[in-house]
């Protein structure tokens, strides 16, 4: 199953995910994801507090005595945390980074809700099951049929056209929406590991959790997830993401703590092994050039520099 | 083996023809007789439907095509999807942006042919990033901020109606929306949060826009003429605070954009 909760043993922070409330999948997904790749150190628990999520939101993160909800506030405030995974992006990277999230939200999320709660298929076989499986005695009737209820209504009122339209109306709308949101996602992840270059930010945390439960869950009957398994970078990044993120081999590739913390700093140590590189390039070419005899041990790079000045 | 070879030029040619037919009636030119329907300007139409009709209106300009716009007291009515503005040309009628600038390209009139892979998905990307957070703040503005609902929303709402119907509709409407605005979870946001939202939604336009004339360098797209038919209507709408357009006054790269738009596309028009 998608989302392997892992946990960090001397961790200060501590999510309440109720694995019961599958509904807000993708928000736990994306948060999850986020956590990870700006190094923070999370326990994901896995709580069953079906009575109190009835009312409530899940993910939520509980901080000292602050508790922050929903997969967006829940990113501001670990990245006033200074758990921050956009250091290095330019304003404008920001403004693209709202925007796709904000394509997400609109073209691929109804069509994610129908999948899982709406197509009768799918409910009955995977999605009622997995729900009930977590739920109490009594209310393991109830919860999966009332978050399918909340999916078909936030579906019908934000796409349905008119009041009182049927499904089958909105159906072909969300789900060509949907195949055109994941064909734009492809087109600009092209053939790049993340969406911003080499290293992962807010945006693929938002992209994975949207795309990874569709791409792995084993849905009956799901035109979209086809659609999904012939984008083909897209499918890579999901693999990309869960391995390098999400195994329980390595649990924590990310960069360590303090080096997210001062991307200023690592930034300057690139800059200088950069630069060493060069006096390097620059040494080698002065020993392979004629006057000076190759045998050398080791020359001195001010020695060096001095002289790479002469020659030319 | 004749034979077959004629059925088959047959078949090819009928093919040709079929294909012309469909091709005619797709490219069929725009008429003159191209009619926009929206609500009565003066003292029906709300924030949310005057941006999208301008939207629409300025889209339009930018392609060339001639468009008279007729104000209808019933015009969500009459719309196909209840939603403003729709047009009327030959015998078709489309309503909103979306399917609009599906149709002007059937007919051959597109603003975003010249960009490619890419550029096309920032650019429906900050579409809906414009109709995700500004459309949303107009809609809440509208009818989830108690005084402007009651002072301006309802009143303008219903003004065509009389008196136990206007009530009716007025509160018909502000139940939809807020029913809605609970769906996306809106509901329990505050108006300084709307607010909020609103200025993080311009400085992402801002940084897009940079210096540059149209959000993709010399040419107009309709994401172009969506951000001015949002941003023009909110600086030009008189509202209870005027805090909505304050927000959107402190990016003066979206100011002169917008007052470029209106000189290149509606001054000249009206002269």
């Amino acid at each position: 199953m998608l989302g392997r909760r892992l946990g960090f043993a001397f961790s200060p922070h501590r999510v309440s995910d109720s694995s019961g409330n599958r509904h807000k999948v993708c928000d736990t997904d994306t948060f999850e994801a986020y956590a990870k790749f700006s190094g923070a150190k999370v326990t994901v628990s896995p709580i069953d507090w079906t009575w109190k999520t009835l009312t409530a939101t899940v993910p939520e993160l509980l901080c000292g005595d602050s508790a922050v909800q929903e997969a967006t506030q829940i990113l501001n405030f670990l990245r006033k945390q200074r758990f921050n995974a956009d250091y290095e992006l330019t304003a404008r990277q920001g403004a693209d980074t709202m925007a796709y999230i904000a394509l997400l939200e609109e073209k691929l999320r109804p069509a994610l809700l129908h999948t899982f709660w709406v197509d009768a298929e799918n409910y009955a076989n995977l999605t009622r099951p997995w729900f009930a499986s977590r739920s109490p005695f009594p209310l393991n009737f109830l919860v999966p049929s009332r978050l399918a209820n909340i999916a078909l209504s936030r579906i019908l009122l934000t796409k349905g056209e008119a009041p009182l339209h049927r499904i089958t109306e909105v159906e072909g709308k969300i789900y060509s929406d949907a195949k055109e949101c994941l064909n734009l996602l492809s087109y600009r992840l092209g053939t790049a590991d993340y969406f911003f270059g080499n290293s992962p930010t807010s945006l693929d945390a938002f992209v994975f959790g949207f795309v990874a439960p569709l791409y792995k869950a084993s849905l009956p009957s799901s035109p979209l997830q086809s659609h999904l398994k012939q984008l083909d970078n897209v499918t890579r990044f999901c693999d990309n993401v869960l391995a390098v993120y999400f195994s329980s081999d390595h649990p924590c590739p990310t960069p360590p703590v303090q080096e997210t913390m001062d991307a200023n700093l690592q930034k300057l140590t690139q800059l200088v092994n950069k630069e060493s590189n060069l006096i390097e390039k620059m040494d080698d070419n002065l020993r392979s050039s004629p006057q000076h005899k190759p045998h050398r041990p080791e020359p001195k790079p001010s020695l060096a520099s001095d002289k790479s000045s002469t020659p030319a | 083996m004749n034979v077959l070879v004629v059925s088959l030029s047959l078949s090819l040619s009928l093919c040709l023809l079929v294909c012309l037919f469909l091709t005619s009636t797709a490219a069929e030119p725009w008429p003159e007789t191209a009619t926009l329907y929206q609500p009565l300007k003066e003292d029906q139409i709300l924030l949310s439907d005057c941006a999208s009709s301008l939207a629409v209106q300025a889209y339009l300009r930018m392609c060339g095509l001639p468009v008279q716009v007729a104000y209808r007291a019933n015009a969500e009515y009459m719309s196909p999807s209840g939603k403003i503005p729709f047009i009327h040309v030959g015998n078709q009628v489309v309503s909103e942006l979306g399917p609009i600038v599906q149709f002007t390209k059937a007919k051959g009139h597109s603003l975003s042919d010249g960009l490619d892979d890419i550029q096309r998905a920032e650019m429906k990307a900050y579409m809906e990033l414009v109709n995700n957070m500004l459309l949303t703040a107009e809609l809440y503005i509208q009818w989830c901020d108690d005084a402007t609902a009651a002072e301006i929303s309802r009143p303008r709402y219903s003004s065509p109606y009389s008196w136990p119907l206007s009530n009716i509709l007025a509160y018909q409407k502000q139940w939809e929306v807020r029913r809605k605005m609970n769906a996306i979870g809106w509901g329990g946001k505050t108006l300084e949060q709307v607010y909020e939202d609103v200025s993080q939604c311009c400085q992402a336009l801002s940084q897009r826009l940079g210096t540059q004339p149209f959000f993709f360098n010399k040419q107009p797209t309709e994401l172009d003429a969506l951000v001015f038919g949002h941003l023009f209507t909110i600086l030009t709408t008189r509202l209870t605070s005027t805090e909505l357009a304050e927000r959107i006054k402190s990016y003066s790269n979206l100011l002169s954009f917008c007052r470029r738009i209106e000189q290149t596309y509606f001054e000249d028009k009206t002269s």
